[in-house]
């Protein structure tokens, strides 16, 4: 376990202690970036007020992550097909992309009101298209032969995408799930400093009080829940995939 | 250190080798605007810059614009602030002081639709939604008096009246000469709350620049504060063409609003010296701030704001 | 008529094509005018030059890419075909006992036959032992005999196979060699092997066409006079040699 841990702990540690020295000594100034050591400070001094934002960051985060690996899926299904269809709608979903999500969050308030709803939308919208793009991707990747040998056996398209083209398009999916997680959180707080509450605004009214420690530690939480919800996509990826995929392997 | 020392530590630290030549030199001055360019800001657009031997760069602002860190890290010689901002600023180590103050008496309040019937400030808290910028000292004044268990709190829409129209019983933070006057345009009756109220009258819209900046250009400043009160008298008096310029730099803002703004902040700013500052005030200003927890501990008043 | 040692007109597939032509992106002409009868039962090699059509024949007699012109009569008219590929294309995340059961699971066959078929199929290739394996744990010989498992689990009367064991080491494929013509014999189903190798199509057949290099046209279309037991001594014997030579021949003129 140590053995796992201690290759990203290392440069953690020699950053933190880094940024320590520099502020103390006055290489960078305290009120720009704050030293570790305040960050830490301000973690302990407001745990309850952050644990309550970072139980709300969470819950709209992983609402809307949910949403958007159900509706991705479904999307890049329904796109894959047929031609046709993938040719008309998938630059549609190329709109979720290219959003910027500031420029929008207002109008999501105006449709979900002040509050959770409008966090899980936001981070919906930011979330939902690698889990499309790389979904499709997946399952338009399906080895033709494979196809064929199906196809001989008489096996409808439904079988075919459930036996076939979804188990094989499975690592693909997975990496998009990855890049979402980490985007889902990104866009929970997003929608929370138009919308209130969360991390979000405990960021929002901290910068207002010139509180940068403040901030960072919200960042912190923030990374640390972006890292949750990475590190349980890989666990799915590790059990779904570890007896067939060369990802999850060791290599001998 | 020699002149010449000095000159060169300069020369190494930046870009800008101007140490030791007269005031009049080529460096560029840049004025960091914590919004975008609007009638608060029409004494810094009309101000005869080359007059006084400046060469100055407005940056027009948006939402959030981090004006005072901006000063103190040296990627603005001189910024708009609000008072309480650069108190704060100097508590964190931030050494910034202000120059000028163009609003004398802060021009934030809070609006609600006039159907209500409130009748003062403390009103707003009983029902409803109020947005505003929580981390602001003057919202947790607030709080503290009246308490905000009874209102939901929501972050200020930042001059966007959109849900304010909607929804009757939202009220929100406003700068008194504008938002109160776009909903009237839009056709709802307003009540204003001034800030002032509760008893929280802040300099606004401050001139400020970094200690090291003053120190190490004083001619500069003291010609910014002199150029900056010439511009502001000039804008009181004709705000007409400066207003274009502005209006051509922030089209989001019709002429006809920035004639009717003009006109109405005229009230907040004009005093017998304008710009000018007391120790006094700032004396209140930093124990209210104290009070509040905002800051460890007081300081002087002197050392927050300079006379050029 | 004939020569496989069982009567194999009930397991085998009669087949006939007619003036078959397929053409690709309506400018390459790959097959055209090409005529052939197949006898039930038959081991028929089909040689030829890499891009001479051979698998796309196989795919048209496979009903995967119909024909432009022409047809195929088949006697009976419906049957159980089954295809092996170059490569053994297993489902990575199924089991060995799974991936060779799928074309009975596809078919709707209930679990418990299937299960049984499978475990019969699974112990002719000689991997009773490995049912529970992934492809991942798999040496590549043994995942192509998964694949022929997997052909054979439906009892086919028709089995195409397009190279099967061109990837495969020698040994291997000698192994393998043997095993397909005992299995053949066994059950009687019309075989149409395209391959590369000579020796192969020697080895295996008893008959092989040999394609041109364009159109698929039959340069030759010869009964090999070979005994019917196959086994690894033959492979010394001249009587192959001298079926290669002329195989080679006709492989080489043009």
């Amino acid at each position: 376990m140590l053995k796992k841990l201690l290759p990203p702990l290392i440069p953690f540690v020699v950053v933190t202690l880094t940024l320590e020295w520099m502020v103390r000594a006055g290489v960078v100034a305290g009120y720009l970036v704050p030293a570790p050591s305040a960050v830490f400070r301000a973690l302990l001094d407001n745990r309850d007020e952050l644990a309550a934002a970072m139980a709300k960051t969470s819950a709209g985060a992983l609402v809307g992550f949910a949403l958007s690996t159900l509706s991705g899926i479904v999307i890049a299904v329904l796109l894959s097909s047929s031609r046709v269809i993938q040719k008309s709608f998938y630059p549609y979903a190329v709109f979720f992309q290219t959003v910027p999500i500031i420029a929008i969050a207002p109008l999501l308030v105006i449709w979900f009101g002040y509050g959770m709803k409008t966090v899980i939308a936001s981070a919906f919208i930011v979330s939902i298209f690698p889990v499309i793009a790389n979904t499709l991707q997946g399952l338009l990747s399906t080895d033709p032969a494979l196809r064929d040998l199906f196809r001989l056996y008489g096996a409808s398209s439904t079988v075919t995408l459930v036996k076939l083209r979804f188990p094989a398009a499975l690592p693909q999916i997975l990496t998009g799930l990855r890049v979402a997680s980490g985007l889902a959180v990104i866009g929970a707080i997003v929608g929370e400093f138009i919308g209130g509450a969360g991390l979000g605004s405990v960021v929002d009214v901290a910068r207002t009080q010139q509180r940068v420690d403040k901030v960072f530690a919200a960042v912190l939480l923030a990374s640390v829940l972006g890292l949750g919800l990475f590190g349980l996509i890989n666990l799915i990826s590790t059990v779904t995939l570890r007896r067939w995929h060369a990802s999850e392997q060791e290599t001998i | 250190m020699t002149r010449r020392c000095f000159c060169a530590a300069c020369a190494a630290g930046t870009l800008f080798a101007s140490c030791g030549k007269p005031a009049s030199n080529q460096k560029t001055l840049r004025l960091a605007l914590n919004w975008k360019p609007d009638p608060q800001f029409g004494g810094f657009y009309a101000a005869p810059y080359r007059k006084q031997g400046l060469d100055v760069e407005i940056l027009p602002g948006g939402a959030g614009t981090p004006t005072v860190q901006m000063i103190g890290a040296g990627s603005a010689e001189f910024g708009i602030v609000s008072a309480d901002e650069l108190v704060v600023a100097r508590a964190r180590g931030n050494d910034v002081v202000a120059l000028f103050a163009v609003f004398q008496n802060c021009p934030q309040g809070i609006m609600a639709h006039a159907s209500r019937h409130l009748t003062s400030v403390g009103d707003v808290v009983k029902e409803g939604t109020l947005a505003i910028q929580r981390g602001l000292p003057y919202a947790r004044i607030l709080e503290k008096k009246y308490g905000f268990d009874h209102v939901k709190v929501v972050p200020s829409p930042g001059g966007d009246i959109s849900a304010f129209l909607r929804d009757e019983k939202f009220a929100q933070q406003c700068f008194v000469m504008s938002e109160p006057l776009q909903a009237r345009h839009a056709g709802a009756e307003v009540t204003v709350f001034p800030v002032a109220d509760i008893g929280y009258n802040p300099y606004t819209t401050v001139l400020a620049t970094s200690s090291a900046q003053l120190k190490s250009d004083p001619k500069s400043a003291a010609a910014m504060v002199a150029a900056v009160r010439e511009g502001w008298r000039a804008y009181l008096n004709d705000p007409e063409s400066t207003n274009k310029k502005m209006h051509d730099l922030n089209p989001s803002m019709d002429a006809a609003a920035f004639a009717e703004v003009a006109e109405a902040q005229k009230p907040f700013i004009e005093c017998a010296q304008l710009g000018a500052m007391t120790a006094e005030r700032w004396t209140t200003l930093i124990g209210q701030l104290k009070d509040l927890g905002d800051i460890p501990r007081a300081m002087p008043a002197q050392d927050c704001f300079r006379v050029l | 008529m004939s020569d496989s040692p069982i009567a194999s007109v009930e397991r085998g597939v009669a087949l006939r094509l007619e003036g078959v032509r397929r053409v690709f992106d309506n400018q390459l002409v790959v097959i055209d005018d090409f005529n052939l009868s197949i006898d039930a039962g038959e081991f028929l090699a089909v040689l030829g030059p890499s891009g001479c059509g051979k698998s796309t024949l196989l795919r048209m007699i496979a009903g995967l890419s119909p024909p432009d012109a022409g047809r195929i009569v088949t006697d009976p008219p419906v049957f159980q075909t089954a295809f092996v590929f170059q490569d053994a294309h297993l489902l990575p995340w199924r089991s060995v006992l799974d991936n060779a059961a799928l074309p009975l699971e596809l078919m709707g066959v209930a679990r418990e036959e299937r299960y049984s078929k499978t475990h019969a199929a699974l112990k002719q290739v000689g991997l009773e032992d490995a049912e529970a394996r992934y492809p991942s744990q798999l040496s590549g010989g043994m995942r192509m005999r998964v694949s022929l498992a997997r052909a054979l689990v439906t009892e086919p009367r028709l089995l195409l196979m397009d190279e099967p064991f061109a990837a495969l080491d020698e040994i291997t494929r000698f192994h393998l060699e043997v095993q397909l013509r005992e299995l053949w014999k066994l059950r009687g189903m019309t075989v149409i092997f395209v391959t590369h190798s000579i020796s192969e199509a020697a080895f295996l057949a008893n008959r092989a066409i040999v394609l041109a290099r364009r159109k698929g046209n039959i340069k030759l279309d010869r009964k090999l006079e070979l005994p019917v037991e196959r086994s690894n001594s033959l492979r010394s014997d001249p009587r192959l040699g001298e079926e290669m030579n002329r195989l080679m021949s006709a492989m080489e003129e043009e």
